[in-house]
């Protein structure tokens, strides 16, 4: 492999389109123009004629026509196929006209010379054909080896592309090493799709804007006829990224080419080396854009897990001296022989308070966790029942004075949720209903499957929701009416909100004439099977 | 409740939460050990060998499910757990290292009181098993296998059986999901929590009163189950 290496570094030095014309140097004549290649042919004939001719009379014909046959030859090496050709005619006329008696004549004495001559002319005429054969074989091999040096050279820069620009650059110093302009057009916005904007400051007409987009839209290239002061750009490549598990094959942009030239030959000629350039550009793009939604993606979890590790100190910070608050206080009013009544109920009402401090404040850790990035839910197939027993339990004391009436209407299937977070859900909605209700009045709660959809209705015996506000209650910090006697801060019904949204389900207040209730509801889905046991 | 003075270790790193839970125990009757750290606590469990273990599971030196870990690998004493509502993740993963059951912070002399209890009732129990157990108007006898209602036999499955057996046989504590899994549908069913879930619910249709506001099969929700008399 390290033979190899030297091969390839000029190519990274010679990646500047003057320096790689170059390439052709051994045969320089052939960067002539035609007139200026037949010209140089005829006058190595002519040089040929005049080295020999003082030597005409010390040297045999025979040897003469020799030179000639290799002026021939030399011209199809410098000159190509027809000024070889017209050398072999030139020489002939030349040999017959200075070489072959009667001097200074076409005509010939001896008849034969025709024999000569029709030999000259048919070596001439082969090895022309043959000599400018392999001329031509080799420039496409040299030519073929430069476009792989470069292609080479240009996977290399695009493997070391920070960002889509120095890939951009990268493209289009290996088009212009063709000679040709490439413009990269990319969506403007990621995902946005439809509008392509040129990247850098190339800017492109209405015309071949219609032309990429088209390209893009297709999926395919398109070719178009130069349109002279109109138009330059006339190949468009779309940048299409192969497909891959769970995505279509999908173009990320375009890549538009243009040549300085009026005649489009030379593009279309080296179609599949910019169609193999583009690939390369594409797959480039594609694993910058990969690389791109990783960072985001680690640098959004890097700041989850702060969010995550603040509010969990904070609420250990907070939480700790309301345990003591609670602990404390409560030890207090239970001390028997603590001798003073006041006391204990001092101690009580700190108590109590120092609870609902707590409740306020999961109330606002629970908010911060919910409204901040994704919610993580941890769900799991289960009955409903169960989250409707354990919120009531969990509220035990202050429904005791109230008739819960449970009604859970029909078989229901399994659903799939948060169990931790649903009965938050019901829990705050019970403690809603007994807050706006009188004391003593019942509540209902009930649950029925509607559509594809498990609906739980809470509903109370109170005033109802002021009716403008029937939307406007899930909002957070937003209470039924400003001077209502009950306490609290306007959040329940947002963290119900919050929490009902993210398992994609839907949450809304009714009035109804004596009560309000609250429904929500938990999509339905396929829940798994159950094996049934075969020994009863 | 408690019979001669128990010893309660409890291993807590905030002095004014150790000071009631210590005065709370003193006044049922029991003798207590501090410790603010795992270490200090493991070492005063090996010493004093108490009867149960209160544990906070936020603690400075070492996480409490090591504690735990540690304690198990030579003691069977109850252990309780102090911890946060929101971390349900915590109080799962110390549950099924083994231990008893859980108190969320912040709670009432009351509710720790009774957990203190219940804990170490069944520690007595232990040694005075009895094969027939009576809640509500049911009777189980474990040694035939039969259930009665009010006098009528009741006809429980296989599974529904031995899910019952088992949270009986766990009287008042918690038992995780994946616990309850293990032990009634083997292993391999880790993962298949809904079983349980439905299995739960026949078993409150067949032996609460009402079903949907249990009295005896509890639901501890995010943890797992709890059979309470």
């Amino acid at each position: 492999m390290a033979a190899h290496l030297p091969l390839f570094y000029p190519s990274c030095r010679k990646l500047h389109p003057s320096s790689l014309r170059k390439t052709g140097a051994r045969l320089k004549f052939r960067s002539l123009s035609t007139t200026q290649r037949y010209a140089v042919a005829a006058s190595t004939c002519l040089a040929v004629m005049l080295l020999s001719l003082p030597l005409r009379d010390q040297v045999d014909v025979a040897n003469i026509d020799m030179l000639f046959v290799l002026a021939v030859f030399a011209s199809a090496i410098w000159c190509g196929r027809g000024p070889a050709v017209m050398a072999a005619f030139f020489s002939v006329a030349l040999f017959d006209f200075f070489f072959i008696p009667p001097y200074y004549s076409f005509a010939v004495a001896d008849a034969q010379y025709l024999i000569t001559f029709a030999v000259m002319l048919l070596v001439g005429l082969i090895t022309s054909q043959l000599v400018a054969r392999l001329a031509e074989r080799t420039t496409a091999a040299q030519e073929s080896e430069r476009q792989t040096r470069l292609l080479h050279a240009f996977s290399r820069e695009l493997g070391v592309a920070l960002d889509a620009e120095q890939a951009m650059a990268a493209t289009t110093r290996f088009v212009a090493a063709f000679g040709f302009r490439a413009i990269a057009l990319l969506p403007s916005l990621p995902d946005s799709g439809s509008v392509l904007s040129p990247l850098g400051q190339e800017r492109l007409t209405t015309l071949e804007l219609s032309f990429a987009h088209s390209a893009f839209e297709q999926q395919r290239i398109i070719e178009a006829d130069t349109l002279a002061g109109v138009s330059d750009v006339i190949l468009f490549l779309p940048l299409v990224v192969a497909p891959r598990e769970q995505r279509a094959q999908v173009a990320l942009g375009v890549l538009a080419i243009g040549t300085p030239e009026q005649d489009p030959q030379p593009l279309r000629a080296l179609r599949s080396l910019l169609e193999a350039g583009a690939d390369q550009f594409a797959r480039t793009l594609d694993y910058l854009h990969q690389v791109e939604a990783a960072r985001i993606s680690a640098l959004h979890s890097a700041e989850e897990r702060l969010r995550t590790s603040i509010l969990a100190s904070l609420s250990h910070d907070l939480r700790t001296p309301l345990t003591s608050l609670v602990g404390l206080a409560d030890e207090l009013t239970q001390r028997p022989g603590l001798g003073d009544e006041a006391v204990a109920r001092s101690a009580g009402t700190i108590r109590d308070q120092a609870l609902a401090m707590h409740h306020m404040l999961s109330n606002l850790l629970e908010m911060a966790r919910l409204q901040g990035g994704e919610v993580r839910l941890n769900k799991e197939w289960q009955p409903v029942d169960d989250v409707i027993g354990s919120s009531l339990r969990l509220l035990g004391p202050a429904l005791a004075s109230r008739p819960v009436d449970v009604q859970i209407l029909g078989d229901l299937p399994l659903v799939c949720f948060d169990a931790v977070l649903i009965e938050r859900v019901v829990c705050n909605l019970l403690e809603n209903a007994l807050k706006y209700s009188p004391a003593g009045s019942p509540i209902r709660l009930t649950v029925r499957s509607a559509d594809a959809n498990l609906e739980i209705g809470i509903r109370n015996q109170g005033q109802g929701f002021p009716s403008d506000a029937l939307k406007s209650v899930f909002k957070l910090f937003v209470r039924g009416s400003a001077e209502m006697a009950a306490s609290g801060t306007g959040m329940g019904l947002a963290i119900c909100q919050a929490i009902v949204a993210a398992h994609h389900g839907e949450i809304w207040a009714e009035n109804s004439a004596d009560g309000a209730t609250v429904h929500f509801t938990l999509p339905l889905g396929v829940p798994p099977t159950l094996t049934e046991e075969s020994v009863p | 409740m408690t019979t001669g003075k128990d010893t309660v270790l409890v291993v807590e790193d905030e002095h004014s939460i150790r000071r009631f839970v210590c005065d709370a125990l003193h006044r049922e009757g029991c003798a207590t050990l501090e410790a603010e750290s795992v270490s200090s606590g493991l070492s005063l469990a090996a010493a004093e060998n108490p009867a149960l273990v209160i544990l906070d599971l936020g603690l400075p030196d070492a996480s409490g499910i090591e504690f735990i870990r540690t304690l198990r690998d030579w003691s069977q004493v109850p252990i309780l757990i102090l911890s946060a509502r929101t971390a349900e993740s915590d109080k799962v993963s110390a549950l099924d290292h083994g231990a008893d059951d859980y108190l969320t912070k912040p709670f009432g002399v009351a509710e720790l009181l009774a957990r203190v209890r219940a804990l170490l009732r069944r520690q007595h129990q232990a040694e005075t098993a009895t094969p027939v157990r009576r809640f509500g108007d049911i009777e189980v006898d474990l040694s035939r296998r039969l259930v009665q209602r009010a006098g009528t036999p009741l006809h429980l499955t296989q599974l529904e059986y031995r899910l019952l057996a088992t949270l009986l046989a766990n009287d008042g504590k918690v038992l995780t999901h994946r616990q309850l899994l293990l032990e009634v549908w083997g292993p391999g069913h880790a993962q298949q929590g809904h079983y349980l879930k439905v299995y739960v619910n026949r078993l409150r249709q067949k032996l609460e009163s009402n079903p949907t506001q249990p009295q005896f099969l509890l639901t501890e929700t995010g943890v797992g189950y709890r059979f309470q008399s």
